[in-house]
């Protein structure tokens, strides 16, 4: 008897976390209760990762969307208006709509993963992080590039439309 | 799978391991913190020429077990209109990332959790997660003061988790790896990596001093201006877990990064011939920088607010990344010496301690002008 029932069982926990924390993320009223949900599937899609033998990707997941994304919402939350009253039923009106959108799209992906996935499974966990590395810095160098350009791009336009005017400064101009 | 000591059947010998991983590293978080305490308390006393805790036990040893207790049995006070699951919740979420972060640290050769390949990305990857239970704490109380403390805390940790990250990278580009154990071994003999990057040494002792909340860091908890920050409405052993046990625990690991980045971890005389003085020598490093640490405490003022941000990204991060190309220049042009890596470093750790001051004084020049300019036509109207 060894431990290849773990694996499964760690699994359906997993996909329990991920698919529940989605749910609940879309349908409840309390959009800090939400945020945090949110931050818990990302979590559970990490443990996917760390089960998939990905643990660097699994770190960054946590790194990039638990560490700086969730909290950025919430921020985000804190600093705008809202209440937690459930009169505020906005994106629940729509129910039979949105469930054609999430049949349209999670059929096909269901479909092409259990026809095209047969083959190879991913190996045992340890040691992604050279080939990752290697494969960002050769092959994928260029796009890597690009998108960071791209995130500068975004940074500094999001700056130059946030930006108020330093009144001191504004006060020393009139005087000028 | 490998089988156990005194052969024991691997099945049963793989969930004891966890087991006794776990109770040990909450053992020695639960002790560290309770040790850490007193001894915070007798070096500021020290230094400050008092006697410090000195009435319970023998040297006053057993006051923070007294206060603990006390914690323990304290009635536990909340608000009608806090959020209860979050309240409950915001513990947890800032003492497990800290827990987990057991797992990597290497305290000897062949004691550590486990040997992950991304270890130190693990630990910032926690390192990270802890500010989520902050904001948490901060806004379930459903206090002005607690959320205006969760929210600068929290820019406070995004802000200076940076150059922490940036200073670790350029260890990360000498040494080639980013597991703990194989850092640990590439330090052998007396020269560890403090001597060869001390610059990156210094940014991230300072960045870590802001991570984890010390002085003169420690605006969370600046009693004069914000109460008790995101702690205002805990209490009990809820406020025991997340200020004590998570604070103290976090400036463990903090140190137990840089003893093992930055001063060879478990490495030391004898070593070789007795293994378990691993252990030894990796406590004897940790606690020598928990107290300079609390050295700093008792001697610097508290920063403001502005002060500490404009630090952080006028000064630290543009150092860090300077720090890192050349690093990383010099790393790959010299590939198999370090000497000019180590005297780059030096170099940009003098310029960064003579120029600091420099810098501190054009600023304060402009900051009178300034002044000088603002109150001149009010001088002017009144006369």
């Amino acid at each position: 008897m060894t431990f290849d029932f773990v694996e499964p069982v760690i699994f359906a926990l997993l996909s329990i976390g991920v698919i529940a924390g989605g749910v609940a993320v879309v349908m409840l009223n309390r959009i800090t209760a939400a945020a945090l949900l949110m931050a818990f599937t990302f979590l559970s899609m990490a443990g996917m990762f760390v089960l998939l033998g990905a643990e660097t990707i699994a770190a960054f997941q946590v790194l990039i969307y638990v560490g700086a994304i969730t909290v950025l919402i919430l921020y985000g939350i804190m600093f705008t208006k809202f209440s937690d009253s459930p009169r505020a039923l906005f994106f629940q009106k729509q129910t039979p709509l949105a469930g054609v959108f999430v049949a349209a799209v999670a059929v096909p992906i269901v479909m092409v993963a259990t026809v095209s996935f047969t083959g190879a499974r991913p190996g045992p966990g340890g040691g992604d992080l050279p080939a990752l590395a290697t494969s960002v810095f050769t092959d994928f160098a260029f796009p890597f590039e690009i998108a960071s350009v791209l995130l500068l791009a975004a940074m500094v336009g999001a700056i130059v439309l946030t930006k108020r005017e330093d009144p001191e400064e504004a006060v020393r101009r009139r005087r000028r | 799978m490998p089988p156990g000591p005194f052969g024991l059947d691997p099945l049963l010998w793989a969930p004891l391991r966890l087991v006794i991983a776990v109770v040990l590293a909450l053992f020695l978080v639960l002790n560290g913190a309770l040790l850490q305490i007193y001894l915070e308390r007798k070096i500021q006393a020290v230094i400050q020429d008092r006697l410090g805790p000195y009435h319970v036990g023998p040297f006053g040893l057993l006051q923070t077990f007294a206060d603990a207790i006390k914690l323990i049995a304290k009635e536990d006070v909340r608000a009608r209109l806090t959020d209860t699951y979050f309240f409950l919740a915001a513990p947890a979420l800032v003492f497990c990332p800290m827990l987990a972060s057991w797992v990597v640290l290497p305290f000897a050769q062949d004691i550590v959790g486990t040997n992950l390949n991304i270890g130190l990305l693990y630990l910032t990857t926690l390192g990270s997660m802890t500010v989520l239970g902050i904001i948490t704490a901060g806004w379930a109380p459903n206090n002005k003061y607690a959320l205006v403390g969760g929210l600068r805390s929290a820019g406070q940790l995004i802000s200076y988790e940076i150059p922490q990250i940036l200073a670790l990278v350029s260890v990360v580009l000498v040494v080639g790896s980013l597991s703990m154990i194989d850092i640990t071994r590439s330090q052998t003999g007396p020269f560890v990596n403090v001597l060869i990057l001390p610059f990156s040494f210094v940014l991230y002792f300072i960045a870590a001093l802001a991570e984890t909340n010390r002085t003169p860091f420690d605006l969370p908890e600046a009693e004069s201006e914000l109460v008790a920050g995101w702690l205002t409405e805990y209490s009990g052993m809820r406020w025991g877990t997340m200020l004590a046990l998570s604070e103290y625990g976090n400036v463990t690991v903090v140190c137990a990064i840089v003893t093992t980045l930055w001063f060879g971890g478990w490495q030391g005389p004898g070593v070789d011939a007795i293994p378990l003085l691993g252990v030894l020598w990796f406590t004897l490093k940790v606690y020598a920088a928990i107290v300079v640490m609390m050295w700093i405490r008792a001697t610097l003022p508290r920063l403001r607010i502005d002060q500490l941000m404009s630090f952080c990204w006028k000064g630290l991060i543009p150092m860090a990344l300077v720090n890192i190309v050349v690093v990383a220049v010099l790393a790959l042009a010299f590939p198999t010496t370090k000497v000019p890596i180590a005297i780059a470093s030096w170099l940009l750790l003098v310029i960064f301690v003579i120029g600091i001051p420099l810098v501190q004084r054009r600023r304060l020049r402009a900051l009178r002008v300034r002044a000088r300019a603002a109150t001149a036509p009010a001088v002017r109207a009144a006369s």
